[in-house]
């Protein structure tokens, strides 16, 4: 039949991701049983689980799930808070409003690195515009990027920066296909704005909220571009991330199975959390739903 | 009343925030023309009012006296158009194919094949030691038929949908990406091995980019797909015009400001990539980001010629997020964001 042609249509997409994304992680995922060194070559062992407990038990593992999962969690709920609020203010069309459309997606298309490197710049302790705002409420030479929490909160805020608009984007055009008569009518019968929002508005974007956020969380996972140019992890280890320690681990200890190791502890961490939030976001759908 | 308050309030976070935006952006832009003194020398602002402005941040880059920022910039070019052209075209061929006709595998199959590949490549590579490339490449090329063989009979157990292989290809993106990244290295390391080197090259990058954007194109241009319709198709099928052609001079035509959003997307995902780009090349192919992100801990204090390194990756950047919040506020993207 002429359903064949569909095999043209797909096949090569479907090899290239096979061949590209899932044979490497067949390869990893048995490199991770053994120990393997580049540097000095050893010959590969198979050490069984081993990889996996030395990682388990170290602290820097820990250390680097806490990191990440306060950067990501904290800039999230930042993003989704301002990012909301602010799809709202252009929602109704607040003056100005075609003009800030262009330039609220501005962040999110910038090269992590490059964010960073304006980051480091602008928070310089010394030379930098943010010492010169602190300094104005008598705080000066702040180590905004010696000390470990300040440089938490400092990526933290480039975080939220960055991709405030992603949030901004997608909840807008949640916004724009709600249905109009729900809020003539609750105009009609002369409801305050607060209660139009608390009752009909957020309630109506919690699935797209939730998967808003569901996305900026897996995709916060994930970051390295930022912090390796920031902190380099430092000091100490006290804002490496998973990623970061991924690649410290493979590219200065030329480790490999440990890395593969690693690397798939970190997918279980991602499912882990992902699950979680899945499942006490679709409570909570289910609880406005009623 | 009340209304009124929320409007000021909304206006003001709105400004607010619209001035966090520029405040970085105008702080790179005015860096660039800094002379050293006027970095040296504190915070500045204003061109012309704190500082006298000067291109000699710009004259030393191009120059190449400070490092070669050609060739970073020409493999960063290549690379992104070729993989995002590459990436937008097997996308939109894929979620054509998952629009119009209906895929149906049997998860049995699927498991089938995974304990073959795996059981495979182990046999093979710890038992026989057959190399890693090759022993892929037998895997491919015996479990991969077999299971499309097995696909074909009458299995029992569940079967997959489109929406199941959409997402398959989506999922590839929910991978945390040092996962395939280091996979990817290793497996590149090793073909380099079997004397047909990947790492560094231009292939070897266009390929795992292509890959690294596939998931975006199918599942924007799958979107775009869905508004085209399908009567169009049902008669130049009457005509008996091939599937190929209506694809290629019918249907893509069509959903062109779909074709173009996505390329913008995929390219600037791939523009801006760093963890790919950081473990599959050294030296040859460097792209952009590795080249900042290296201008970084070499020459950390001269902060005009970091701002030069970076407008030069934040400007066609720039380009692209004004063109797609055209396009957007022109209604031209209205159905695809859901």
């Amino acid at each position: 039949m002429n359903d064949r042609v569909k095999h043209i249509f797909i096949w090569p997409a479907f090899l290239l991701v096979l061949v590209i994304t899932l044979f490497p992680l067949i390869y990893a995922l048995t490199v991770s049983f053994q120990t393997v060194r580049i540097v000095p070559p050893t010959p590969a062992r198979f050490v069984g689980f081993d990889n996996y407990a030395d990682i388990l038990a170290n602290a820097r593992f820990w250390g680097a799930i806490a990191t990440t999962a306060t950067i990501v969690i904290i800039s999230v709920l930042a993003q989704y808070a301002i990012g909301f609020s602010v799809a709202l203010a252009l929602h109704h069309n607040v003056p100005g409003a075609s003009l800030f459309r262009v330039t609220f997606l501005l962040p999110m298309f910038l090269a992590p690195v490059c964010v960073a490197l304006i980051a480091k710049m602008i928070f310089h302790p010394v030379l930098g515009p943010a010492n010169e705002l602190f300094s104005m409420f008598g705080l000066e030479n702040l180590p905004f990027l010696t000390d470990p929490n300040f440089a938490i909160a400092v990526l933290i805020a480039i975080e939220t920066w960055q991709w405030t608009p992603f949030v901004v984007l997608l909840m807008l055009a949640g916004l724009q296909n709600l249905p109009a008569e729900v809020f003539e009518a609750a105009r009609v019968d002369n409801i305050s704005a607060w209660r139009r929002f608390r009752d009909i508005t957020f309630p109506m974007l919690l699935p797209l909220s939730a998967a808003v956020i569901f996305i900026r969380l897996i995709e916060g996972f994930k970051i390295i571009d930022t912090v390796f140019i920031l902190t380099g992890g430092g000091p100490g280890t006290s804002t490496e991330t998973l990623t970061l320690f991924a690649y410290n681990e493979g590219f200065k200890k030329f480790n490999i199975g440990m890395t593969s190791a690693l690397s798939f502890l970190f997918l279980i961490v991602v499912i882990v959390f992902g699950t979680l939030y899945l499942a006490g976001a679709r409570k909570l759908t289910q609880r406005y739903a009623q | 009343m009340r209304r009124e308050s929320f409007r000021k309030a909304g206006f003001l976070l709105s400004m607010f925030w619209l001035l966090l935006c520029i405040f970085p952006l105008w702080w790179v832009l005015v860096t660039a023309f800094k002379p050293p003194l006027a970095v040296s020398g504190g915070a500045t602002y204003l061109p012309f009012w704190d500082f006298q402005p000067s291109l000699h941040a710009f004259r030393d880059a191009f120059s190449g006296i400070r490092g070669d920022f050609w060739g970073p910039i020409s493999s960063s070019i290549f690379i992104s158009i070729v993989s995002t052209g590459l990436a937008v075209l097997l996308g939109s061929m894929a979620a054509y194919a998952l629009i119009r006709f209906k895929f149906s595998i049997h998860l049995l199959a699927g498991l089938l094949f995974a304990v073959l590949a795996i059981g495979g490549f182990v046999v093979m590579t710890e038992m026989w030691n057959i190399r890693v490339p090759y022993a892929l490449l037998v895997v491919l090329f015996v479990a991969l038929p077999v299971s499309v063989w097995a696909n074909g009979r009458n299995l029992p157990g569940p079967v997959l949908g489109n929406d199941d292989v959409t997402f398959w290809f989506v999922s590839q993106r929910m991978f945390p990406p040092i996962v395939s990244a280091f996979a990817l290295f290793l497996l590149y390391a090793e073909t380099g091995k079997a004397g047909f080197r990947l790492l560094d090259t231009f292939g070897g990058m266009v390929l795992a980019y292509t890959a690294f954007g596939l998931p975006f194109a199918v599942w924007l241009m799958r979107d775009f797909f869905e508004s085209v319709p399908v009567e169009v198709e049902e008669a130049a099928m009457v005509d008996d015009i091939g599937r190929m052609r209506i694809f290629a001079q019918i249907v893509l035509p069509m959903s062109l400001p779909g074709l173009i959003a996505t390329s913008m997307v995929v390219l600037a995902f791939i523009w801006n990539e760093f963890l790919f780009a950081l473990l599959l090349t050294s030296s040859r192919w460097q792209t952009l980001p590795i080249l900042l992100a290296g201008q970084n801990s070499s020459r950390g204090d001269e902060w005009w010629a970091i701002s030069v390194a970076t407008l030069i990756s934040i400007i066609p950047m720039i380009l692209v997020a004004t063109f797609l919040g055209r396009m957007m506020r022109s209604g031209m993207l209205s159905g695809s964001i859901k």
